[in-house]
């Protein structure tokens, strides 16, 4: 046992001051969200002013009916309406943006509406651009509750003639299980990402950058056996990994906290699921799932004849491993007595329960098992895989 | 004391190994029964051509390998029932052996001290010893990526006697080595016998092997040509030198 521990603490003490390592496993999980989340909010912000300020252009073409609807709608300063006398060049203009929308009323527009029926005009907008006529519609909105007013003042109705029913919803769901049944995929979705990529760079280089520097020789020259050499080093790896992700999740939530709103129903609900008990339950899974990951990375890091080459098989393999976690971005799956056997999937939908607070302990004892055998074959196949002169010493 | 007796390696050739290798035999043998002893307080010379088999003879002395049949024993040990108790009393260094480049020298030979089990007292003892000896000091607590080539080789040796191994196994130590360091290996070997330890290395420098050998075994395509003492070698010899003898024993094993 003390011979695992001194190749661990080496391999830290030699990792720790691979500064490459230290800042994809540490520093970029660390600032990765603090700087997604403030860009993002930034840009959102910046857009939406942008847009909330903007004038809107409206170019319309009345086809000989009243000017009725267009004066009213000129009332509101952020927008400029501009009289057209014919389609064609309403629509070149949109189309050449020097308009950002165009209407264009029919010729029995005003007699439509009188009659009782439907009054119809055309639109001419750029789809790519959709937010302009968004925005539009607000004020098409007003116009159209105008007219039902009107045609129910007409019949002495009010306007709860047409809403013949009023509901009271009680949400008998807490924010808690509602954020956790649609927001918490993305929370294992990012551990686990991070989970292999921390693992990752210390899998290349205890195995294959060891053969890579010539150091492994002088290593299996010691009195010390393969399976000892492989747990110290495989102690390392699934720390990294572990470390990685506890960083990513720790850099998540302070950026939640630092650049959200702490009065906000959601954000008090994301820390009340923050509880002391969800980190442990999540550790507790998180383990032998690092030890699984780091029991599929070995074996081909041993294999590989440099790190280069370990490099360019297990990058790609990121994408296979963390794909499966993606399921906890669709709403209705659940952890079951069938996803709670698959690997990747049923971490994610444990994390999802435990989120919404509903602990069903025999599901979360079959995903616990199902990852211990896992990392129990993981450290099986790697330890023949370094047990193998042909690997060891390619 | 090392005793070779009927060693024997083969291993599987992939089909791949076998396009390049020009060959549709299966298996490759790189050590074909062979036996030699190397006794205390001598050195032992391993020679032959590139391929004859020398690095897989050494690897499996030092326990990397295991041998297909037949066996080594190493103080009395062999080296697949007893692996951890030979790798104690063994010591390997090679020209191409790396260093951990982020530690230190000093956590360097810590690290193989906790190893081989050597007590606190004992590495500070032997640490120094081969400080002074090696001319260490200066570059004790620097980063060995940053050290020469010379510096790595000096760390390299400490390395390997930390333990105070009674066998020490070299592999074309002084391969790619400028003299100065090649010189400190020689210097090694010599203390070495004089310490009465086992030494075997292997080398294709035949005017190291004049000067340190005391007993070799020429060995070319894993069949073991020639094995006794270096007097004997020189009694027999028919070529003009050490080297056009080598050559000599080497290309009638071909015919």
């Amino acid at each position: 046992m003390n011979k695992i521990f001194t190749i661990a603490k080496k391999e830290f003490l030699d990792i720790f001051r691979d500064k490459r390592t230290l800042v994809r496993m540490i520093l970029i999980p660390l600032v990765a969200f603090p700087v997604i989340i403030q860009l993002i909010t930034t840009l959102q912000e910046s857009q939406s002013e942008k847009q909330a300020s903007e004038i809107l252009k409206v170019g319309y073409v009345l086809n000989g009916q009243s000017e009725d609807m267009i004066n009213r709608m000129k009332t509101d300063s952020l927008y400029e309406f501009i009289a057209y006398d014919d389609t064609v060049s309403l629509a070149n203009a949109v189309d050449t943006k020097e308009l950002n929308l165009g209407m264009c009323l029919s010729s029995s527009y005003d007699s439509d509406l009188s009659n009782g029926n439907q009054g119809k005009f055309s639109m001419f907008v750029r789809g790519a651009d959709k937010e302009d006529y968004e925005r539009f519609e607000k004020l098409l909105e007003q116009e159209k509750i105008l007219i039902v007013n009107n045609r129910l003042s007409e019949m002495d109705k009010t306007p709860l003639f047409i809403e013949p029913l009023l509901i009271f919803k009680n949400d008998q769901s807490e924010m808690q299980e509602i954020l956790a049944k649609y927001a918490g995929g993305i929370l294992p979705y990012i551990f686990m990402a991070f989970l292999f990529m921390g693992a990752m760079l210390p899998a290349i280089d205890l195995f294959a950058g060891e053969k890579e520097r010539g150091t492994i020789e002088t290593l299996l020259t010691s009195p010390v056996n393969r399976l000892q050499i492989l747990l110290g080093k495989m102690i390392v790896v699934v720390a990294f990994g572990l470390i990685s992700a506890l960083v990513a999740l720790v850099g998540l939530f302070a950026s939640i906290n630092l650049l959200g709103d702490s009065n906000d129903v959601i954000m008090m609900a994301i820390n009340e699921m923050l509880t002391p008990q969800l980190f442990v339950m999540l550790f507790i899974l998180l383990i032998p799932l690092a030890i699984f990951f780091a029991g599929v990375m070995i074996p081909i890091s041993v294999y590989a004849r440099s790190f280069k080459e370990a490099q360019s098989i297990l990058t790609p393999l990121n994408i296979v491993m963390v794909l499966p976690a993606m399921v906890g971005f669709v709403p209705g799956v659940e952890l079951d007595y069938t996803t709670a056997f698959i690997p990747v999937v049923n971490v994610v939908l444990s994390t999802k329960m435990l989120l919404s607070g509903n602990f069903d302990f025999a599901l979360l004892a079959i995903t616990f098992i199902t990852l211990i055998v896992l990392a129990a074959i993981a450290i099986f196949i790697s330890m023949r895989q370094f047990g193998k002169e042909s690997s060891i010493l390619r | 004391m090392i005793k070779v007796n009927d060693l024997y390696k083969e291993y599987k050739l992939s089909k791949k190994q076998q396009k390049e290798l020009g060959t549709n035999t299966t298996v490759a043998v790189p050590v074909n029964k062979i036996n030699f002893e190397c006794k205390p307080g001598r050195v032992f010379s391993l020679l032959g051509p590139n391929g004859a088999g020398k690095t897989t003879t050494l690897r499996m002395i030092s326990t990397m390998l295991v041998p297909t049949s037949g066996n080594v024993e190493v103080c009395g040990l062999d080296t697949v029932k007893n692996a951890n108790d030979v790798r104690r009393k063994i010591g390997f260094l090679t020209g191409s052996t790396g260093l951990y480049e982020r530690l230190t020298a000093n956590e360097f030979l810590k690290y193989f001290a906790d190893l081989n089990d050597v007590s606190k007292a004992d590495f500070e003892q032997r640490k120094n010893k081969y400080y002074d000896l090696l001319d260490m000091h200066d570059f004790a607590n620097k980063k060995l990526g940053e050290l020469s080539t010379g510096m790595k080789q000096k760390v390299n040796i400490s390395r390997t006697m930390i333990h105070n191994p009674d066998v020490v196994v070299f592999d074309e130590p002084t391969s790619g080595l400028d003299v100065i360091t090649a010189e400190n290996i020689i210097k090694l070997i010599q203390d070495c016998r004089t310490e009465g330890k086992t030494v075997i290395f292997s080398s294709h420098i035949m005017t190291e092997v004049d000067l340190l050998c005391d007993d070799l075994a020429i060995i070319a395509k894993g069949n073991l040509l020639f094995n006794g003492t270096m007097d004997e070698f020189r009694a027999n010899q028919v070529a003009p030198t050490l080297t056009g003898e080598f050559i000599r024993v080497v290309n009638e094993s071909k015919n």
